[in-house]
Order: C-alpha cells, then sequence, then structure tokens
C-alpha cells in the first residue's frame, strides 16, 4: 500500500497498531541450564497507535525496557515491526529509506555518528558529502551550529578527545547539518553535566520554535523532558500508558502539590495533607488538590497558629512519573 | 530515482574516503613511517618463505621459480586490492554486524552496496596491492613468456573473478553472523585470512585428495594457483572457464544467504547492543 496516499495533513509520525518481538535466550542455574538454554518471546511494542504533528516537540518516556529505543529504531528503519504499519513524513522507513534518511536526523546518545580519528570538522565534511547537502545550506547549517552549540573550539580536535558534552554538542550540530524536518533524539541528555544539558535543552528548543522542526525525544530525566516537550507519550510494557500534556499527567496521579510551612515551632495540624516530614519550624506537607480545593488549604493554614511563612509548589514531575511507574509494575497496562 | 548513485558522486565519495584516509597517514611523520615499514615487513614474509623454497629447488610441483612469483604477486594483487577497497570493513562484514555498526549505515541515504565500496584506503591499505604490482612486472619479466594483447584483459577478468569467489565466500559465511552477532562477529577474518594463508600454495603436484578440495569445498587454489595457470596457458579451454562459473555460482549463493540474514536482521534485531558504539 502506498503510504503517503493515507497520511493525514500535517502528520510527521504515524504509528498503527504497532508491535514488535524479540527473542531472548535464558539460561537457568545449574548444569541442566548449560544444556537446556531456552529461547524466550519478549514483546518490546503491544499493539502501539499513535501520531505526531509536524512541529510538535513529544517527549516519549517510559521505564527501563519499555520499548522507547525500539520505538526510535522502529521509525529510523532499523527495525521492522512485527505487525502494523509506520509512517514517517508519509514515508515506509523499510521501503523508503534512502529518500526518510534525507529528511530525518537520528541521534543515539550512547552511541556517535563522528569519525572517531578524526576531527569534528572532517566528520561535518564527509556527511556534505553522504548526504549530498548543498554547498550554501551546508555553510549555512554549520555557522549556525557554530554559533548556537558552541563548537568553534572543538571542530579540529579529533573526536575521540573530547568530553561528552563537546561529543554530544558536535554530534547534534552533524545530525543538524542537511536540516531535517523530523529528529529522533534518544537521550541526547545521557551523561551530561548541567552546562551542557542546558545549552543542549535550550538549542532543541530553540530549532523547534524557529525552524518548525518536529523533535521525537526520549530522556530518562523527567525534568528535562518537561521543559522541553509540549506533549508526553509514555509507554509501559510496550503500549502507551498515556499521551497528552504534562499537566494531564500530574492530574492523572491526583493533581499532587507540595507544600511548606514555617512557623514558631509547632507543628500544624492539617486536615486532608499528609506530613511528609521537617522539624525546627520547618514542614513539609503533600495534599490532592482535587480533593482538598486550594481555597480550603489556605483556610486551614490561615487558622494556624504561628504560621510565618508558605511555599506551595507542584509535586515534580520526577515524583509523579515515579509514582506512575510504581503502580505500572503491578499491574498490566 | 532517489537510490540512484551517479558515477560522479560515486567517485566523489571515494574522493572524501581518500582524503581521510591521507589525513590519517599525513597524522605525523612517525605515525606514516610504522605504517609503510609495517606494510613492507607483512608484504614481504607472505611472498618470501614460499619463493626461497622455490628458489632452493628450483621451482615447486612443476612450477619453475618466476610461475612462483607470479602466482604469489597475483595473490598478492587480489588481497592487496580487495584491503584497499574494503576499508570499514567492507571485506569483514560479520564485524559490521557483530558490532552493531550496521545501524551507522541504516541512517546513511545511500544504498548499502555504495556505502559497503566506497570505503576505500588508498595510502594506509595500498601496500600489498602496489607489492603485487611490482612483483607481478618482475616475474613477467624473467618468464620469458610472449604474451598476446588480449592477454592484459585476461588478466584483469581473472583477478576480478578471483576478487568475486574471496568476497562471496567472506559474505556468505559473514550471513551467520545476522542469526548470532557474538559468536561470529569474526568469521569473515577466519575465512579471508585461511584463504590468505592457502592461496599462495602451489598446487601443482598436489594428489587429488588435497587439490580438488581447494578449488570447490575450500576454494582458495582459485583464489591464485588455478588463475596462475589459466594465464600461463596451462590449462585446457574448459578448464578456463571453472573459475568464472564458480564465482557465479558462489556469488548468487552468497546474495541469497546475505538478503535472508539481512531480513531475519530487521525483522528480528540484533541480540547484542553495544553500549558504545563509534565509527572506526
Amino acid at each position: 500500500m502506498n503510504q503517503a496516499a493515507i497520511v493525514p495533513e500535517g502528520a510527521a509520525v504515524i504509528a498503527d497498531s504497532v508491535s514488535k518481538t524479540f527473542t531472548q535466550w535464558q539460561r537457568k542455574e545449574g548444569v541442566k541450564g548449560i544444556f537446556r538454554q531456552q529461547k524466550k518471546i519478549v514483546t518490546a511494542l503491544n499493539d502501539a497507535s499513535f501520531q505526531i504533528k509536524k512541529g510538535e516537540f513529544v517527549a516519549y518516556a517510559g521505564p527501563n525496557g519499555a520499548g522507547k529505543s525500539t520505538t526510535m529504531k522502529l521509525l529510523s528503519g532499523m527495525l521492522s515491526p512485527t505487525e502494523g504499519s509506520i509512517s514517517v513524513l508519509g514515508m515506509s522507513p523499510e521501503r523508503d529509506r534512502i529518500a526518510l534518511m534525507k529528511r530525518i536526523g537520528v541521534l543515539f546518545g550512547n552511541r556517535t555518528e563522528l569519525w572517531w580519528d578524526h576531527p569534528v570538522i572532517q566528520s561535518f565534511e564527509w556527511k556534505k558529502v553522504v548526504w549530498n547537502i548543498p554547498d550554501e545550506i551546508y555553510k549555512r547549517n554549520l555557522d549556525r551550529m557554530k554559533e548556537l552549540l558552541e563548537i568553534d573550539g572543538v571542530q579540529n580536535t579529533f573526536a575521540r578527545e573530547l568530553s561528552l558534552g563537546q561529543r554530544m554538542r558536535a554530534d547534534l550540530a552533524m545530525m543538524l547539518l542537511h536540516s531535517p524536518e523530523l529528529v529522533l533524539l534518544d537521550e541526547p541528555t545521557l551523561g551530561l553535566d548541567v552546562v551542557a544539558k542546558r545549552q543542549m535543552i535550550e538549542f532543541l528548543k530553540k530549532i523547534n520554535r524557529e525552524d518548525g522542526v518536529t523533535i521525537l525525544v526520549t530522556s530518562h530525566d523527567m525534568d528535562d523532558l518537561e521543559e522541553m516537550a509540549q506533549r508526553i507519550m509514555m509507554i509501559s510494557k510496550g503500549q502507551l500508558a498515556y499521551d497528552g500534556d504534562f499537566d494531564g499527567l500530574r492530574r492523572l496521579t491526583g493533581n499532587m502539590t507540595n507544600f511548606t510551612v514555617t512557623t514558631d515551632g509547632r507543628r500544624p495540624e492539617l486536615e486532608g495533607c499528609r506530613f511528609l516530614g521537617g522539624e525546627h519550624g520547618v514542614f513539609e506537607f503533600e495534599a490532592d488538590l482535587s480533593c482538598t480545593s486550594i481555597q480550603r488549604l489556605l483556610e486551614m493554614l490561615s487558622r494556624s497558629d504561628g504560621i510565618r511563612d508558605v511555599e506551595i509548589r507542584r509535586v515534580p514531575i520526577e515524583q509523579v512519573i515515579a509514582g506512575l511507574y510504581q503502580s505500572w509494575k503491578g499491574e498490566k497496562v | 530515482m532517489v537510490d540512484k548513485v551517479s558515477l560522479k558522486r560515486y567517485f566523489k565519495l571515494l574522493g572524501i574516503y581518500a582524503r581521510m584516509d591521507l589525513a590519517s597517514l599525513m597524522r605525523d611523520g612517525k605515525f606514516m613511517a610504522i605504517v609503510m615499514a609495517a606494510d613492507l615487513v607483512s608484504n614481504l614474509s607472505a611472498v618470501s618463505g614460499i619463493f626461497f623454497l622455490a628458489w632452493k629447488f628450483g621451482g615447486i610441483g612443476g612450477m619453475s621459480r618466476f610461475e612462483i612469483l607470479f602466482m604469489l604477486a597475483y595473490g598478492n594483487i587480489v588481497m592487496g586490492f580487495l584491503n584497499m577497497m574494503g576499508g570499514c570493513n567492507a571485506l569483514f562484514p560479520s564485524r559490521i554486524i557483530g558490532r552493531g555498526q550496521w545501524e551507522h549505515m541504516f541512517i546513511m541515504p545511500l544504498p548499502y552496496g555504495v556505502q559497503l565500496t566506497v570505503g576505500i584506503f588508498p595510502f594506509t591499505g595500498s601496500g600489498t596491492f602496489i607489492s603485487g604490482i611490482a612483483l607481478l612486472i618482475v616475474a613477467m619479466c624473467n618468464l620469458k613468456i610472449s604474451f598476446a594483447w588480449w592477454w592484459p584483459l585476461l588478466l584483469i577478468f581473472q583477478l576480478a573473478v578471483s576478487m568475486v569467489i574471496v568476497v562471496s565466500l567472506s559474505y556468505l559465511l559473514s550471513s551467520l553472523a545476522f542469526y548470532a552477532p557474538v559468536q561470529c562477529e569474526e568469521i569473515s577474518s577466519t575465512v579471508i585470512y585461511s584463504i590468505e594463508q592457502t592461496m599462495t600454495f602451489p598446487l601443482s603436484g598436489m594428489p587429488g585428495y588435497i587439490k580438488y578440495p581447494l578449488l570447490t569445498l575450500f576454494p582458495a587454489g582459485l583464489t591464485a594457483w588455478f588463475p596462475t595457470m589459466i594465464l600461463l596457458g596451462k590449462t585446457v579451454v574448459f578448464e578456463n572457464i571453472y573459475p568464472a562459473i564458480f564465482a557465479l555460482l558462489a556469488a548468487f549463493t552468497a546474495a541469497h544467504f546475505f538478503k535472508k540474514g539481512f531480513r531475519y536482521y530487521v525483522k528480528k534485531g540484533i541480540n547484542r547492543y553495544e553500549s558504545g558504539g563509534h565509527r572506526s
């Protein structure tokens, strides 16, 4: 079937009932296990369907082994689905690999596309020839990458001698040299320090906002994802467990809010709020705003004696997601 | 069509790899000297043992000293050219599969065939090829045979046939790496090094139970000795076409099993995940 004919206007990625299974060797303990090794079927994706519109910045999250990297490999044509169909920019990653690779960029945080024994600029020039990038586009993109990613100082350094942060920036720059319309990033902030991470996040937001590049990014750092993306797709046990915005994700777990109360030393009694800990007049509480309204909470605080200060903040997204992962562990999604 | 690569672009691709290879060679004088010295020692040792034996005994198995040298030179040209053209492990596909490097190839907008043939090492990898040509000239000057005008074409044809046989064997056995990437990562190097070790031995005068397996089951004899016999006019017409037919069958068989393995790879995924891959 011609995928291009069924792709809705404005869709960058369509995954329709995609399943992917792998076989894994299993070896039991003891001598018997050496002679009786068994194959186990592992379902990495199970009937997953989703769409990503052009220009969207989507986070893709899930616990270890949930199927995130498998999805990235399926979208970039490195694997083919066991069942279902995938369309990326109106093309099939399997059948139209060459045409598709000219229009998308793929970066896996745990591997580099740079030539290890050559300076960074050599890898860029290699990419220009292999991707057949016209001179003016190459020059324009290279100048922009130098400015935004600050790779001027490392462009003549051999890739093997770069720090992780420099290497990731160089890899990111190289991936964008051919002006991809869609970028697939698997753990791009893996192992980066705070400064390098900030640079990476700001840069990705900028190319999404200014150039309209569609971005799908996976990461275990949920705060990073929340800062970058407008939408989050969460996968668990191969199935899409949540698809929506981050506020919706918070509401899913009960719209939890944390607040700190500073008093003259007395601990306030707040009905419906869970005491998390504290001493010397500084106490931490958690409240579910879907059960206890903010008005009710403020009313209780105003009636309490000895209150000096109150700081209310949303529960960190990490905490929300950790709660979700824990709940998924115990149930079949 | 998007998938087609024009000849001009193909040469441009060869050019960038050649430039990168030259840059590697020229990185520093010490490195350059080590590469060249290592190549020289390796090439001399590869041919000297058998040639000294031939020199000492006035030839081996009915082949004269310079016929032996011709065969050794032929073998050097075959393996030298393949090593020069097969940079980026193109001659050792099981390494590409076993090390998870095929994932770099998936995301390049080039047909796999082009990717595997443009990664040349013309500077750091040409030692064997150049020494092969030099030895061939020495052998031909001393053979005192008059060569017909079409003989150079026959030489090129036989060289191509021999190379197809070597590459086919490597790809045929490497297709196993799609199913067992860890165990079979180095299977292609085993194949290539076994051929290199065996091809330089003259099979003239050897008993059938040694000669025929080396012309059929493990066809190292078709990569230097048998073509030498053809080129020196020591075979009959029917025998002359045997290497070409063998090469054709080997190429089709290798292509069939390699494609089958590749389909398995993308369907099932590779059961080995490198924590950090890089181009090398």
